[in-house]
């Protein structure tokens, strides 16, 4: 009982990353209907800034926030460099842009952190929690607790703001949207800036458990995209909802199946849902009209 | 004789019915016309007709067979080519490319034919070429066929968008809004082609807001109003009819505001 | 001289220098730098017809790559079948592999094909790794074959290097045939306009999904050749950011050539060997390159994006068109 509760536990803990990875997925393709690849680093990225910042003497809190704020600015600075010269907006050539960018981005975090792996201190000192003889690290707490916030704060963001409200009808109709007088370009840009924020805060919230480097961009960039195509591609909740129950499939699997087979759940889930259920778990019909 | 019967076609997105239990028959060797303000369900009839759109409900026969269900491909080979609001060529192809993409519709040779030049994949590429050939200049516009589609004004990508849709050799012809971007001598030339057209033996069905090219070329009108038809008969009734005259009138009362 | 000339007569200089090359270069390691070329180039070939002209973006060719190789290696060493059938077997176990991705992720509309091929990849390299009774996992695979014909073992330098050139050859015969035919216009099509394709009875779904099994079993076949000149495979050399590299050749490349992509699978390739081309090169400067290498693929893929679509083909035909027209 108590190990299938540890089971849980770090299958929550797991899935609340992938959901705020998921989620970056989410916003930037309700903006331009483009997958992007580049997801994956800003979540390195957020860690790697963490690192260098707490190394520079920050006290962890501020480098925590600049971390945030810095990969949100390497976001919106990648989308002004790369993505709006795309004039025609073609989900094609997003794509392409986005899977340089993410080499690059790679490369750049390889030249000036190096190959190694880098420890990010955890956000509090202490023992475990034990909750029915399952122990909770307070570091996985700071993860739900983090993602909850992200969570609510976009949701607030979405629905009470007239900035939430502007991308909102961006994602919905970019054309109609420019023309009730939304800058739909600052939208795209900010789309970016967001997606990139969260995979920072997920990138810096797991980093004190599993270490951060250079190339854990990639592997976090398949099982983000799983995730959020397992709840349903466009759709915040359903990201939410595919990131916990993908992280849950994990961690059952490594634990009743074989460790191994972890890192394959991820591919398997994905493969099988864009074969067999493409509009997701939680999304209506896939089709789209011509 | 009928070519094509639409009955009861019905096609709902969401709460929206954009085409409202419509019906009607289009004969053979005439040219048809599909009007009706802005709005009113015209294109996503084009879309229903040709397979880009499933209906929810109603059966269209084509030539004696049911082609609700089928798909654009199957559209296309069983007789019937469409031309796009906006126009849908292959901008990297010359325009005598464009129109041999239409002509393979009709030919059998698969990848490996081609990947081993055997002859009869050259055979009908030289069939496929001559008859590119042949309608660009049927058209009128065989001066552009080695031009870029990039490269082409919007009226001769139209025209374009029209000789391709002859190559695939067609019973019956859809055109979406020919005459849009056509300046005066253009849309003379589209009269032209279109009587051409009919006169080599294929009927047409055409949606057009260019209200003195549909009461010159058509044959009779069906005119829709918010997905549903409102009225159909011969142009000269057409014109008088109140209903439709209110309608329009409708359309312009809300342009004017 | 005219530019219809110029298009006739490089190919055939071309060809005329690469298969003259073994006379003129002594040097064996040179040859085998010329040889890796040759069998990038097969890879290429493939997603030029993918890539550059149904419009498809694959992150996942060196998973079938590695699935030719490791077919070829299977085949020869614990089937001991003659090398001609485990070289056939690699391109049709790797082209059965595409077809199994390609049928359900082309089916929808949108880029997932990006994704589900950049996951087949991932789970392909682990597959590779793990699967140690059948792949020797992470410490490989040794001891495959020289390719041989019957009683003919092909295992000089040359010998391999005309051998995997022969196929290139060939590879790109009977894709520039494709291309200049009906199916090339039915890719170029629907890459152009899916809409348009559609209303010329052109089978989307299908012409994607032949032209994804076309550069998966050239994926496979150059796979088995890397296994056989080589003679040793592991999982390091399949992983995804090789699959990057050969998109990146394939759009440097650009759209709509096959030559621009051969090109740039050349010149990418050679960059890997720059201290084997310049003699007098220093190690460090060797190394600089080496370690920038994946920047520049990263920031040319952005760059030709951006700023020239088309690639390299795309400024040749340009180019050609201007100069027949003056």
């Amino acid at each position: 009982m108590s190990a299938l509760l540890q089971f849980l536990i770090a299958g929550l803990k797991n899935g609340a990353i992938y959901s705020l990875v998921a989620l970056g997925f989410t916003i930037v393709y309700a903006a331009t209907g483009a997958i992007n690849f580049a997801q994956g680093e800003f979540f390195m990225l957020g860690g790697m800034l963490g690192v260098l910042l707490v190394n520079l003497g920050l006290p962890l809190p501020i480098a925590l926030l600049l971390a945030v704020v810095g990969t949100a600015a390497i976001g919106a600075l990648f989308e002004v460099l790369a993505i709006r010269p795309i004039a025609d907006g073609d989900p094609l050539r997003i794509i392409m842009v986005t899977i340089g960018g993410s080499v690059l981005l790679r490369q750049i975090a390889l030249h000036i952190f190096g190959p190694d792996e880098v420890p990010l201190p955890p956000f509090t000192q202490g023992t475990s929690i034990k909750v029915l003889g399952a122990a909770i690290e307070l570091q996985t707490v700071w993860i739900w607790v983090l993602t909850a916030i992200a969570m609510v704060g976009l949701f607030l963001l979405y629905r009470r703001t007239a900035f939430g409200r502007a991308m909102r009808a961006t994602a919905i109709n970019r054309e109609a949207a420019r023309l009730v007088g939304i800058d739909t370009r600052f939208m795209v840009t900010a789309s970016f800036a967001l997606a990139a924020g969260l995979g920072a805060v997920a990138g810096l919230a797991v980093a004190p458990l599993t270490q951060t480097a250079f190339d854990v961009g990639a592997g976090i960039g398949v099982k983000g995209f799983s995730a959020a195509i397992l709840g349903g591609l466009g759709n915040p909740v359903a990201a939410v909802g595919g990131g916990l129950i993908l992280g849950m499939m994990e961690s059952l699997t490594a634990g009743y199946i074989n460790p191994l087979y972890k890192d394959a759940v991820a591919l398997v889930v994905l493969l099988a849902v864009l074969f067999v259920r493409p509009q997701g778990l939680f999304g209506g019909s896939g089709r789209e009209k011509v | 004789m009928s070519l094509l019967s639409v009955s009861n076609v019905t096609k709902r997105f969401g709460g929206l019915t954009a085409v409202d239990d419509v019906s009607f028959e289009v004969h053979t060797g005439t040219i048809k016309a599909l009007i009706g303000p802005n709005g009113a369900g015209k294109s996503t009839l084009f879309n229903v007709i040709t397979g880009f759109e499933r209906m929810d409900t109603g059966s269209v026969v084509f030539g004696g067979s049911e082609i609700a269900q089928a798909k654009p491909r199957q559209v296309v080979r069983s007789g019937m080519a469409r031309t796009f609001q906006n126009t849908q060529l292959f901008d990297s192809m010359t325009a005598r490319e464009n129109v041999m993409v239409g002509s393979q519709a009709r030919q059998a040779t698969g990848f490996a034919a081609s990947a081993f030049r055997l002859p009869s994949a050259r055979a009908e590429e030289r069939v496929a070429s001559d008859d590119a050939g042949r309608l660009l200049r049927m058209i009128g516009i065989h001066d552009w066929a080695d031009t870029l589609a990039s490269d082409l004004p919007a009226g001769i990508r139209r025209l374009v968008e029209i000789a391709r849709a002859l190559a695939t050799q067609p019973k019956l012809l859809l055109l979406d809004e020919p005459a849009a971007g056509l300046n005066n001598t253009e849309t003379h030339e589209l009269v032209d082609t279109l009587y051409r057209v009919r006169d080599s033996g294929i009927t047409v069905l055409v949606v057009e807001h260019d209200m003195g090219l549909v009461m010159e070329v058509s044959d009779e009108i069906v005119v829709l109003d918010r997905g549903r038809k409102i009225a159909e008969g011969p142009p000269r009734l057409i014109q008088k009819d109140p209903v439709v005259i209110a309608a329009y009138l409708g359309e312009e009362a809300v342009e004017d505001d | 001289m005219s530019w219809r000339t110029l298009r006739v007569a490089v190919p055939f200089v071309a060809a005329v220098a690469v298969a003259a090359l073994p006379f003129v270069v002594s040097d064996t390691f040179l040859l085998k730098v010329f040889t890796y070329v040759g069998i990038n180039v097969v890879v290429v070939v493939g997603l030029a017809l993918l890539f550059g002209y149904a419009g498809q973006v694959s992150l996942g060719h060196s998973a079938f790559v590695g699935i030719g190789a490791y077919t070829c290696a299977l085949a020869t060493v614990r089937m001991h079948a003659p090398w001609p059938v485990a070289f056939a077997a690699a391109g049709i176990v790797a082209g059965a592999g595409g077809m199994v991705l390609a049928l359900p992720s082309l089916r929808l509309r949108g880029h997932y094909l990006a994704m589900a091929t950049l996951a087949f990849g991932e789970l392909a390299s682990l597959a590779f790794g793990e699967a140690t009774p059948i792949t020797g996992g992470v410490d490989g695979f040794s001891g495959i074959p020289f390719p041989s014909l019957g009683p003919l073992v092909i295992r000089s330098a040359s010998g391999l290097y005309w051998l995997v050139w022969a196929v290139a050859g060939i590879a790109l015969l009977i894709a520039s045939s494709m291309v200049s035919l009906r199916p090339g216009r039915a890719m170029r099509a629907l890459h152009g306009s899916e809409l348009g394709a559609q209303a010329c009875g052109v089978d989307v779904v299908g012409v994607k999904v032949r032209a994804f099994v076309i550069s998966a079993v050239l994926a496979g076949l150059a796979g088995a050749l890397y296994a056989s000149v080589i003679g040793f495979i592991s999982p390091s050399v399949f992983t995804v950011s090789a699959s990057v590299t050969f998109l990146a050749m394939a759009v440097i490349g650009g759209t709509g050539s096959l030559a621009g992509p051969v090109l740039a699978a050349a010149l990418l390739t050679l960059l890997t060997y720059l201290d084997a081309l310049i003699p007098g090169i220093s190690r460090q400067a060797a190394q600089t390159v080496q370690s920038l290498q994946a920047d520049v693929y990263g920031l040319a893929i952005i760059l030709v994006v951006l700023f020239a679509p088309g690639g390299i083909g795309a400024m040749w035909r340009r180019k050609s068109r201007e100069g027949e027209r003056a």
